[in-house]
This record gives C-alpha cells, sequence and structure tokens, in this order.
C-alpha cells in the first residue's frame, strides 16, 4: 500500500513538473504570436529568418518584451514565496514590504539627478534604496529579537508611503520634462522594452532567482521560527538577511527597467501554493513558473484587449486583487 | 566523556540574575528532568544548553565546548523540542519531520533517503497516518510527537525537551516519556523540564530541583525528592509513599 500510494504520488508530482514546464513555454509562444500583427503560429520560425516588418516585430518588439515580461513575473513569483516563507507571513510581498517603493525611488532619483544620459546608473540606484527601504521595514517590524506578522505589515506601509511621498516630491522638484520621464517610467508598463532592457536587468535577476532557488531548503527551516531554525543549524540572522538580500537584488533588477507592476509579486505565491503546497521546496521553483505565466497572460490581455494599450500594471490589480481574496477566503479555511 | 557537562553556568537579563552557578552532568543513555515552579529558571537553563542563550561557564557535550561550535556542528549534536510551536504554512508532516535533517544537508535539498528515515521514525512513533496531512490540522499531542520525531532524525547525542508532557492527556504524557525512554536507551543523553513530580519520578534517572535561578538538589529522584524540598521550593505541605521502588507524591490540602 505504501508503494502504491508513493507511486500515485511521485506520478502526480512529475505531472506537476512537466505542467509547470510547458505552462509558460506555451504561453511564450501564443506570446509572440497574438498581437496587431498577428503571426500564425506555423509561420513563427519563417518569419524568424525573412526580413519583413514581422520579422522586425517578432524580433525587436514581442520577443525582448515577452523575456522582460517572463523575468519580472519570475522574479516577483520566487521573491514572494521566498518572503513569504521567511518571514512567516502569507500577506507579506516585495511591495508591501517597501522594496519597490524604495526601488522606484532610487531609479527616480538617478534620473532626477543625473538625468537620462545615465541610465545604467538607474539600476544600482534602484538596488541601493530597495536594501534601505527593507532595512528601515525589518528594523521597524522587529519586536523583542522577533518579526511579528503585523508589525511587518505595518512597517512596510509606513515605508512604502514614506518612498512614495518621496518620489512625489522628487517629480515636483525636478525639471518637466524629467518629470515626464518619471511618470512614464512609474506607470508599469512594458510596452517600450527593448533588448537593451532585458541585457540590464536579466543579470541581477538571474543572480537574485538562482540565490533563492539554493536556500530554498533553509527558507524552509528559517519558517520554523527563530529558535527552532537556530536549533537546526541554521544562522538565523546571517541566512535571513541573504534571503532579503537575493528577493530585493531580484525585485530591484526588474523594478528599474518595468517600473511598478502590482500584485504578482502577492498573487504568484498564493497560486502555487495551491498546486505544488507550502514546501519551499517545491514552491519556490513552481512560482517562477506560474510568475512568468501570469505576466505573460496580463501583458497579452493588456495589448490585445482594447484598440490601445492597458498599461499592464491596470491588468494585474484588476486581475489579482479580486484572485487574492478568492484565495484567501480560501487559505482561511486550512489556516483555520 | 560522552554525555552532557554543565559547569558553573550562570544567565543574566540585564541586571537580573536568572542562573547561577549550575553545574550538572547527564550521561548519555539517561534522562534528567528539571523541575520547579514557574519562573525558576528551567526554560532558560535549556536555552543555555543548546546556545539559544550564551551563558558564562561552561557546557560541554561529548568533551566538546559548545560555545566553540559552528551552529551547524552544534545542530548535529543537539536536538531541541520547544514547549510551543506555532505553524505558519500549512506543511506536510513528513515534510517537517525532514527538517531535522537540515544540519546534516547544509545547502543541498534532502533525498529519498532522509524522507525515508522521516517515514521509518513515524513508523516508530506510530504515526505513518499522519505523513501526508497537513501539520496544521494536528491535535496538541500529534504536533508534540512531531517535533520529537524532528529532533530524532537530527541523530542528535543530546536531547532537549522543554515541558514535552504540558497540555496532553494523560495517555499522551505517559506515550511521549515511553517513547523518550526508549530513545534515551539508544544512548542519547535527555534532557527536560517537567512540572508533574510524580512523572518525573517514574521515568527519570535524575532530578534537577531548581528555585529562583539555582540548584536546590540534584542527583538521584530518592534523595531529590523528599518533602523537605518539595515544601521548600514550591511551597506546598505534600505526603509521600512507596510502593515497588517508586516514588508518589501527592500534596496535602488541609
Amino acid at each position: 500500500m505504501g508503494f502504491t500510494r508513493n507511486f500515485g504520488k511521485s506520478l502526480e508530482l512529475l505531472l506537476h513538473k512537466i505542467c509547470l514546464i510547458l505552462l509558460p513555454i506555451i504561453l511564450f509562444i501564443l506570446y509572440l504570436s497574438i498581437g496587431k500583427y498577428a503571426i500564425t503560429l506555423t509561420s513563427l520560425p519563417s518569419v524568424l529568418f525573412k526580413d519583413s516588418i514581422e520579422h522586425t516585430i517578432l524580433l525587436n518588439v514581442r520577443l525582448p518584451r515577452a523575456i522582460e515580461a517572463m523575468l519580472f513575473g519570475a522574479c516577483m513569483g520566487i521573491s514572494g514565496a521566498a518572503l513569504q516563507t521567511t518571514l512567516r507571513n502569507p500577506l507579506v510581498s516585495p511591495y508591501i514590504l517597501g522594496i519597490s517603493s524604495g526601488a522606484a525611488f532610487g531609479a527616480a532619483l538617478s534620473i532626477a539627478l543625473l538625468g537620462t544620459g545615465y541610465f545604467f546608473l538607474m539600476q544600482p540606484s534602484a538596488i541601493l534604496f530597495a536594501l534601505i527601504a527593507i532595512t528601515i521595514t525589518l528594523s521597524l517590524s522587529k519586536f523583542r529579537g522577533q518579526f511579528s506578522p503585523t508589525s511587518l505589515v505595518l512597517a512596510g506601509i509606513i515605508v512604502s508611503a514614506l518612498f512614495s511621498g518621496l518620489l512625489s516630491l522628487v517629480q515636483i522638484l525636478v525639471e518637466p520634462e524629467k518629470t515626464q520621464t518619471i511618470v512614464a517610467w512609474i506607470i508599469g508598463r512594458l510596452y517600450a522594452v527593448t533588448w537593451s532592457d532585458v541585457v540590464t536587468s536579466a543579470p541581477l535577476a538571474i543572480v537574485g532567482i538562482i540565490g533563492l532557488l539554493v536556500f530554498r531548503w533553509r527558507v524552509f527551516a528559517l519558517s520554523m521560527g527563530d529558535e527552532e531554525a537556530k536549533s537546526l543549524g541554521v544562522s538565523v540572522e546571517k541566512e535571513r538577511i541573504l534571503v532579503i538580500l537575493f528577493a530585493s537584488i531580484a525585485t530591484a533588477s526588474v523594478v528599474s527597467v518595468t517600473g511598478i507592476i502590482g500584485w504578482v509579486c502577492l498573487i504568484s505565491p498564493h497560486i502555487t501554493r495551491f498546486i505544488v503546497g507550502s514546501n519551499p521546496k517545491d514552491l519556490l521553483p513552481a512560482s517562477i513558473s506560474i510568475g512568468a505565466s501570469f505576466m505573460l497572460i496580463a501583458d497579452l490581455i493588456s495589448r490585445t484587449i482594447w484598440i490601445f494599450e492597458i498599461p499592464v500594471g491596470v491588468i494585474t490589480t484588476l486581475i489579482g486583487a479580486p484572485m487574492f481574496l478568492y484565495l484567501m477566503r480560501r487559505a482561511m479555511h486550512e489556516w483555520g | 566523556m560522552s554525555g552532557v557537562e554543565v559547569r558553573s553556568v550562570k544567565f543574566s537579563y540585564g541586571k537580573e540574575i536568572v542562573l547561577e552557578n549550575v553545574t550538572f552532568e547527564v550521561n548519555e543513555g539517561e534522562i534528567l528532568t528539571i523541575l520547579g515552579p514557574n519562573g525558576s529558571g528551567k526554560t532558560t537553563l535549556l536555552k543555555c544548553l543548546n546556545r539559544l542563550l550564551n551563558p558564562e561557564g561552561s557546557v560541554l557535550i561529548d568533551s566538546f565546548d559548545i560555545s566553540k561550535l559552528s551552529e551547524r556542528d552544534l545542530a548535529k549534536l543537539v536536538g531541541y523540542v520547544p514547549q510551543i510551536h506555532l505553524p505558519a504554512f500549512p506543511y506536510r508532516v513528513v515534510d517537517v519531520v525532514v527538517s531535522g535533517r537540515t544540519p546534516h544537508l547544509g545547502l543541498s535539498m534532502p533525498t529519498k533517503k532522509d524522507y525515508e528515515l522521516a517515514y521509518n521514525v513515524l513508523g516508530k512513533l506510530s504515526l505513518s497516518y499522519l505523513a501526508d496531512r497537513p501539520y496544521t490540522q494536528l491535535s496538541g499531542g500529534e504536533l508534540r510527537l512531531i517535533l520529537i520525531a524532528r529532533a530524532l532524525i537530527q541523530q542528535p547525542k543530546v536531547l532537549l525537551l522543554d515541558e514535552p508532557t504540558s497540555h496532553l492527556d494523560l495517555k499522551n504524557r505517559v506515550f511521549v516519556l515511553k517513547i523518550l525512554k526508549e530513545v534515551a536507551k539508544e544512548g542519547i543523553a535527555i534532557i527536560m523540564s517537567e512540572h508533574d513530580p510524580n512523572l518525573a519520578s517514574l521515568f527519570s534517572d535524575k532530578v534537577l530541583l531548581m528555585y529562583k535561578g539555582r540548584i536546590v538538589s540534584y542527583g538521584r529522584v530518592q534523595d531529590v525528592l523528599n518533602r523537605e524540598n518539595i515544601v521548600k521550593v514550591y511551597g506546598v505541605d505534600v505526603e509521600i509513599f512507596e510502593n515497588n521502588g517508586k516514588r508518589y507524591i501527592f500534596p496535602t490540602i488541609s
């Protein structure tokens, strides 16, 4: 009996794995094919090598945009999952902890001070302020050596508000044309994504993702609570900071290119949990796939549903908020 | 020596001294029970033994000074079962048990072997039927046993348990203590805190009686759990009966 149960279980897990790998690939191909200039699935390979309008659209518009969308979703999915698990709080996300507001402010500040000629400094500045923001959040919420779940969320909201305020201040103080650049950048969007955006954001995003994947069993031990993690041989303070660092790097590196696109980081881990369960051993890799898929769908909707494009941040919010409500209500039963 | 040696341990929170001059030893295969009223320093003492707190004095495990070990090496020697565990996510029971392998795994993932170990331990505790359940749905007794299972597959030399029988019914208390007795037989030193002197006298090789952070008496059950000591520590008068070499302690209510 034990054998059949284990066999059934491992077959189910294998099917999950295959679906989770195939899903973003299928969506990726659909994404490339659908749009104002429809490119049929069968003609995709030939378009790839033939000089034409479709070729330009595919190679210079849709392809980098699809990759950036997946990268964004992957980073948000795994960072959200890792932070929720490490901090023992399903309401936490890189956004709620202030990481993204910090990154947005950092990026805006670099535009304001250095102008658009120094775009390459936008990302380091975004990462720096993301780390400053999360540091403030964590130090505000630490109470008797523990991160109380409620104070963590409250501190995150305060820090987010603080950096949003600073961001507004920057917008008011700089010259009008810079304000325009900043505003256009803040509204979460993917329509202007180029290959150079992909190249700037990918390396550090991948560093963050790999770091979190490597640490995913430690994340599990950390989620047992500080004292228990310590008695399991985890260097709690050090390793938790590393996890947060990887999540912040991943988040900031994509946010510095796309601007703030909400809800992906909160919703993807929750969807993933319903498919593979809460153990970060499975949750973290699976949330990469779900995050990437979620973003591909959202961006596909954003550029096809109306005669002009609706920013993808609007779509993710409109899908994410009600979905989150539904998932939370379902989870309440399980968590009691 | 193999086992635990605690020498002149002292611990204070700021100016308030919580433990002073605590010295005792536990050999492998022995069960030592710490008794004492609430606030006498039992939990603090346990936490000093696996560096959740850092006391003055020395704690040696298998002759290693624990203050000189890395977190990981220490966790290979000492397992810890807390009094309360608050689940954050509905993990599967078997995964929670496998988390006990963490000090042996480092950055690598658990393998089939680790899961086999977990299923074995669950089988030993007659808990195999729980393996795939979310551990958020367990009863208090089941959760306590799962935490003990997790500490066991850590394969430690010393097992620390903070009031392993609290909030359990009589059947589960006895079950937990019987399990610990078997664990000790495999050559593990067990140190636990307990509130019930009768259970302590049934299952312990040694007893350590504490009051306000100091040891009042330490040694064999017969020598420690006498009327004079219990009155001194708990402030309650008791009658003590002996039967078949076991000691039964009852409070007298006039």
